[in-house]
């Protein structure tokens, strides 16, 4: 499992010297999330430890979390006027993006399978 | 004694317990997806700072170790997406083109909306990256300026929206193939969403976390150009 962090830490610093050496707008993590795609396609496989060492990562996201979410509860009299747009954002964009979604996926789905 | 509240032991103490105050709630309720575990967990560690009068960027800097693991966090999403690419094989052409166009419509339509209720350049910033996985949200967010904390409760709530009106919506629509259900859902409401596609079925499940991984990597790379030529 060590082995598989190594592996993910090693990539994460491959992405954030890329984004600094290069200047890219990509965040770190997600250059190297990329690099090890790429990696885990030349290779063919996934190794042993990569599996569960980014297994046990994935599961805990919910804990890693807490802490930024518990924050929207500290905002401060600040974000109080923004209430309105961040809920309208959420739930009828949500709502939208589902049916736009729905919609789109079936017409091209449709059209796939007639060629 | 009172420099005990103020270390990172008593952080730490305070959001495992949390953690697992909040998954035996989640558990308990069969999965509800307003208890989800960021959700409660959030609630009862802010529950927490307010009754015992300590400050929330100082209880933040106690674990920020424990928010650094985001990064190989994001890093490790690369190993399920791997492992779903087959699913494309038949479907690529309809799927590759929803996602990319699925994306963009997401970050567009939350940003006009909130651009209509009056939003703030920075709740804006914050607000693009509301259907991608967390972690790839944070780092996003980080990078182009907005507010770690909004970006968080909004891909959240985003999760809880889509996976309460999806199955109405669906049947209304009249979309019921499982692979079609679950991409969009995945697509739109990433990792929450992903969870109750598996409920549905095993390949509305896969679908889904194919469209998280494909939605996640796609909009990392396009709002931030993006962001760079609005803003």
């Amino acid at each position: 499992m060590l082995a598989g962090f190594l592996t993910l830490l090693g990539c994460q610093l491959a992405g954030e010297f890329m984004q600094r050496a290069l200047d890219l707008p990509l965040p770190g993590p997600v250059i190297g999330m990329l690099l090890l795609f790429c990696g885990l396609c030349i290779r063919g496989s996934v190794p042993k430890d990569l599996e569960s060492g980014s297994q046990k990562l994935i599961e805990l996201l919910p804990l890693l979390l807490m802490a930024p979410a518990a924050g929207v509860f500290f905002l401060g009299a600040g974000f109080a006027d923004q209430w309105p747009a961040f809920i309208a954002a959420v739930s009828l964009g949500t709502v939208c993006t589902l049916v736009f979604c729905g919609l789109l996926i079936r017409f091209l789905q449709r059209r796939n399978s007639h060629l | 004694m009172s420099d005990l509240l103020h270390g990172p032991l008593f952080a730490i103490t305070l959001t495992l317990l949390a953690y697992q105050g909040a998954m035996f709630l989640y558990l308990g309720s069969g999965r509800a997806a307003i208890l989800h575990p960021t959700i409660s967990g959030a609630s009862f560690i802010a529950l927490a700072l307010i009754l015992l009068g300590k400050d929330y960027h100082a209880y933040y800097h106690n674990i920020d170790w424990l928010t650094f693991l985001l990064g190989p966090a994001t890093v490790a999403l690369a190993v399920p997406l791997y492992r779903q690419l087959h699913l494309l094989r038949n479907m690529a052409g309809p799927l590759l083109i929803t996602v990319t166009v699925g994306a963009i419509f997401a970050s567009a339509s939350a940003l006009i909306l909130a651009w209509l209720f009056g939003a703030n350049q920075s709740t804006l910033l914050s607000l693009t990256t509301k259907s991608i996985t967390t972690p790839i949200a944070i780092a996003v967010t980080q990078d182009i300026g907005g507010i770690t904390t909004i970006a968080v409760a909004s891909v959240i709530l985003t999760g809880v929206v889509g996976i309460t009106t999806i199955t109405w919506l669906f049947t209304k629509l009249d979309i019921q193939d499982d692979r079609l259900w679950g991409f969009c859902l995945g697509l739109a409401a990433h990792a929450i969403g992903t969870s109750r596609a598996f409920e549905r079925s095993p390949v509305a499940g896969a679908f889904s976390s194919l469209a998280l991984c494909l939605t996640g990597a796609f909009t990392a790379v396009f709002v931030p150009f993006a962001a760079r030529w609005i803003f």
